[in-house]
């Protein structure tokens, strides 16, 4: 069932038929008016096909238009992507200078501690002798004494008084 | 978030240079128990004490050295203890703990059961220790300590001690570093 101003719009275009037109017009309350807007209608609608029809692109500007679209998309897809990898904090230049400031960290520790003592031949490459006890009881007389030889730096311990032992305490 | 990733970079970083130093000390100390004598012909002295060898004739005055007991131990915390004996010695060699140059040691001569002589000494990896024990029969108790480079000492067993000797700066300064902070985590 079509509601009046289907009726009504399909009138105007001329797209009522037979018994549907005669009684359409029949329901008009003023047919005179009714035909006067009809045919206002129908030259406004003329009009505007004349004035406003659609304007054809030309080549170029078609072309410039589908550019932009690209380049618009493509812009979008960047900023995109680079909004993803934003949300990664260790990117490859991160990583890169995270591992260049550790490198320079640990020189300068390195350096810094390196320096703030540096190695005196007696206390880093010698053999030292902390502390040294003989038996007393055992070895009443004995002495010892500490020294380091020159050529290749052998630390020797010399003792003197120790009790003698015979010869079968050199077995294997 | 990047104060705790920076807290988690920093604990993994002092993690490692803690760690670090104790995987790559890997030293053998050999200890030896030897009986120097002079005798008409006398044998090869041992490999192990061969880069010694004119020290050791000059300052006891044998043409021989023999050994008697002796033990190899590889070091990897620092901390280990063993023996090396004869038949009647036995010195028993207590590390505890590295130094920058080497081991601190707590040596102990016992003649069988009886304790003759102890010391405690910083060996060095640039320098044996020789102890001269009591005198056997006609010759003289050696105790000798050498600090090898274990991959050194696995790659050529025959001498050419001095390039493993030398003291690498980077180590070192990596083992203080290290050693200071130890000293500064609770």
């Amino acid at each position: 069932m079509k509601t009046f101003e289907e009726k009504w719009t399909a009138w105007l275009d001329d797209q009522l038929t037979g018994k549907e037109l005669a009684d359409f017009e029949a329901s008009l309350p003023d047919k005179e008016a009714a035909e006067a807007e009809k045919r206002d209608a129908t030259k406004l609608g003329t009009l505007l096909k004349q004035e406003l029809g659609a304007q054809p692109f030309s080549n170029e500007e078609f072309f410039n238009h589908q550019l932009r679209e690209r380049i618009a998309r493509e812009n979008a897809q960047d900023q995109h992507g680079r909004g993803g990898e934003r949300s990664t904090w260790w990117t490859v230049p991160r990583l890169v200078w995270t591992g260049a400031a550790s490198l320079a960290l640990f020189m300068i520790c390195a350096v810094a501690v390196m320096r703030e003592k540096a190695p005196s031949e007696r206390s880093e490459y010698l053999t030292q002798i902390l502390n040294m006890r003989v038996d007393p009881v055992v070895s009443p007389n004995a002495t010892v004494s500490v020294f380091e030889t020159k050529g290749d730096r052998v630390t020797v311990i010399w003792t003197e008084g120790l009790q003698s032992l015979p010869s079968d305490y050199a077995a294997k | 978030m990047r104060v705790r990733r920076s807290l988690l970079l920093a604990g993994l970083v002092t993690l490692a240079m803690i760690v670090a130093p104790s995987a790559t000390a890997a030293h053998v100390v050999w200890s030896g128990l030897v009986i120097a004598q002079n005798v008409p012909e006398p044998a090869p002295i041992p490999q192990e004490l061969t880069h010694i060898e004119q020290t050791l004739k000059s300052l006891f005055g044998y043409n021989q050295f023999q050994v008697i007991g002796q033990s190899s131990k590889t070091l990897r915390t620092g901390q280990e203890d063993w023996l090396a004996s004869s038949k009647y010695f036995a010195l028993h060699v207590d590390a505890q703990g590295e130094t920058d140059a080497g081991y601190t040691v707590k040596l102990k001569l016992y003649k069988e059961l009886e304790l003759l002589l102890e010391t405690d000494a910083k060996l060095s990896t640039r320098s044996p220790l020789v102890i001269k024990g009591p005198q056997v029969g006609d010759g003289q108790l050696l105790l000798v300590l050498l600090v090898n480079d274990d991959e050194r000492t696995e790659q050529s067993p025959h001498g050419h001690r001095h390039a493993a000797n030398q003291a690498n700066p980077v180590v070192t300064a990596w083992r203080r570093l290290s050693r200071a902070i130890q000293d500064v985590l609770p």
